[in-house]
């Protein structure tokens, strides 16, 4: 249990700025998730949250107390490392009890701990290996449970499962959420993985450049993105650029309408299933992916080529002409992003 | 497959090298320390004509070999513990930390190797001399220290820039105290170098002359001194023989445990990432 507040968190590596004021709140017992392009600074801010890092402005609080000077060791959180950073000598069973232990667990709670872990994340076959006689996924599962086995308040984990097949992937991340649930740490997760992110999280957090570009509920960053960077890095998007003018824009596919006040240089952005069949805006079809319950339709006009997702069993082929429509409440104006 | 030509010629060679630089001296050796004192081997007698060890019980009842062994065999262990702990510290700077100069200082410490022994040696013993320092052993062994440890020190950085931070921090991260940490993350990653600045520093104080003899005269005696006392003007070849016997063989075995350690696959070095 602990509600962690980042505040105005900056770090510099000589003169390259990793992180630049970063505001961060977490609930206790929510699940955040950082998500963000490779090199954004994710793994650096965990590092900060964890302490093996001193950030050169700013300062994080855990339920209230100021953290900023703490050593890792006297802090109540457990990091689950991109690296694995497994004990190359000890067990697999040793491995995730180092913790409990250090932490002067009692035996028998360590113990059960330990089991407990290791028949969750199907480790049972292992325990008594060396990391070095593991496969990557299986090291990876290996970090995830040594960091959850100290059952802290505060669990920073950076990319637990990026090592993992799609179906393992699945069962692990649900067995994450579960272990969430019932034990109730507050969870700062990295991901490349925006469904990831969207699936998991009560918050998410998307960085650009060492900021925290936009957060909010999934739901917010997915249909209010706010910059043309959240738009394309969420889901895909369809932008357009150019003077609006009484909610409405001409573009090469025609006119798009929009709920927002007018403006000589407007970026306005729609998803792919906010078209409709029919309507006004047309183009012609360059490519077509069909995807079972639904069919992705490029369609391109002038120097513009967007993206549609119309229902599987509609029949287009390349070449067509394909007449749709986007509702003005499908159609969201971005701003400016601060940091381009 | 068929070896090639080549191949049969190289390890032919090899092997040629190998006896005339290896074997050859070794059995000289070994025949000359079994010389009788009754019979001596002389041209053209290509065997000694009488074997016995004779000159073995001879040089261990009537000559100072075995405190010449003794201090040898002691204060070489002692030096290798004494320069590993010592090269700690600063190996742990070079192999961890990032600071101004590093590169120079890294040069500087390695600079001592180059310094011939007997100029270390006699300026050492004048400033014992002038400190009014007359105890020998101690002064040997403080000698061996300092003269040695620039190879610990170069040892043991490169094992300190092994061990890993994200091992090192996952540690701590765990709740691990200081000492904690060092087991579990640095020693591993460590112990191969330890044993082996350890074996290093051993073998070098074994055969080291030139400070042993210029702080150790007239009297005090380790193994390379006494060989040079049977070298010298009163030079008997059977009883150098055994002298030399006794100083090398240690030293192979010792050679031959060190080259495993460091040949050994170290798994502690082994990235994480899969
Ligand atoms: N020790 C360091 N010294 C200098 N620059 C660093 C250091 N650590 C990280 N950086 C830089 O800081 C930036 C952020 O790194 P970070 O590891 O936080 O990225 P990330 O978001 O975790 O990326 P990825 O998704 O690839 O893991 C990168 O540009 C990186 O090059
Ligand atoms: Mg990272």
């Amino acid at each position: 249990m602990a509600r962690l507040v980042a505040e105005d968190i900056a770090v510099r590596f000589g003169t390259f700025e990793a992180l630049r004021g970063v505001d961060l709140t977490a609930e206790s017992g929510s699940f955040v998730t950082l998500l963000g392009p490779s090199g954004c600074g994710k793994t650096t801010l965990l590092n900060v949250i964890a302490g093996f890092l001193q950030p050169s402005r700013g300062r994080l609080a855990v339920d209230g107390k100021d953290i900023t000077a703490l050593p890792p060791e006297a802090r109540d959180s457990a990091m689950c490392f991109q690296s694995y950073a497994l004990f190359p000598h000890l067990s697999v069973a040793d491995n995730i009890a180092f913790g409990p232990r250090q932490k002067r667990v009692a035996r028998d709670e360590t113990v059960r701990r330990v089991d407990g872990l290791v028949r969750q994340l199907g480790l049972v076959d292992h325990a008594g290996k060396l990391p070095n006689a593991l496969s990557g996924g299986q090291q990876q599962r290996v970090a995830l449970a040594r960091a959850l086995a100290v059952a802290p308040g505060l669990v920073l984990f950076d990319e637990p499962l990026s090592n993992l097949d799609a179906k393992l992937r699945d069962q692990v991340r649900n067995e994450i959420r579960a272990l969430q649930r019932d034990v109730g740490f507050t969870a700062i997760y990295v991901t490349h993985d925006q469904a990831e992110a969207l699936a998991l999280s009560d918050m998410v957090c998307l960085m650009n450049k060492g900021v925290i570009e936009q957060k909010g509920a999934p739901r917010d960053i997915y249909f209010r993105p706010r910059t043309r960077f959240v738009a394309d890095f969420i889901g895909a998007a369809n932008l357009h650029r150019g003077k609006l003018c009484g909610g409405a824009m001409s573009t090469p596919l025609g006119v798009l309408h929009c709920c927002h006040e007018d403006g000589e240089d407007v970026e306005i952005c729609w998803r792919p299933e906010a078209a409709r069949l029919g309507g006004d805006l047309s183009g012609t079809v360059k490519a077509v992916a069909f995807q079972g319950a639904h069919v992705d339709v490029f369609v391109s006009a002038g120097p513009e080529t967007v993206r549609l997702q119309v229902p599987g069993e509609l029949n287009v082929s390349i070449g067509d002409t394909l007449q749709f429509s986007v509702p003005p409440e499908g159609v969201i104006a971005l701003e400016a992003s601060a940091n381009a | 497959m068929r070896k090639s030509p080549f191949n049969t010629i190289l390890s032919g060679l090899l092997i040629a090298v190998m006896t005339v630089w290896l074997a050859v001296p070794f059995g000289m050796a070994l025949l000359w320390s079994l010389v009788d004192p009754s019979q001596a081997w002389s041209y053209p007698d290509i065997l000694p004509p009488k074997l016995s060890f004779e000159r073995w019980s001879l040089m261990w009842d009537s000559t100072s070999l075995p405190i010449a062994m003794f201090n040898s065999y002691s204060l070489a262990p002692m030096a290798g513990v004494g320069a590993v702990l010592l090269a700690m510290p600063t190996a742990y700077a070079f192999g961890r930390l990032e600071f101004k100069g590093k590169a120079v200082w890294q040069t500087l410490v390695l600079v001592p190797l180059i310094m011939p022994g007997f100029v270390t040696a006699i300026f050492f013993a004048s400033l014992l001399f002038s400190m009014g320092f007359f105890a020998r052993y101690p002064a040997i062994l403080v000698g061996h220290v300092v003269m040695l440890l620039p190879y610990a020190v170069r040892i043991l950085s490169v094992s300190f820039s092994l061990v890993r931070q994200d091992v090192v921090n996952a540690a701590r991260d765990l709740g691990a105290s200081p000492i904690s940490v060092f087991r579990v993350a640095y020693l591993p990653v460590l112990k191969p170098g330890i044993f082996a600045a350890f074996l290093i520093v051993f073998i070098l104080s074994i055969e080291e002359f030139a400070l042993a003899f210029v702080v150790g005269s007239p009297d005090f005696t380790t193994i390379p001194t006494i060989l040079y006392s049977y070298l010298g003007y009163n030079f008997i070849r059977p009883n150098a023989a055994v002298v030399a016997l006794i100083l090398v063989v240690p030293n192979v075995i010792l050679m031959l445990i060190l080259e495993r350690l460091l040949q050994s696959a170290n798994p502690a070095g082994i990235s994480g990432k899969g």
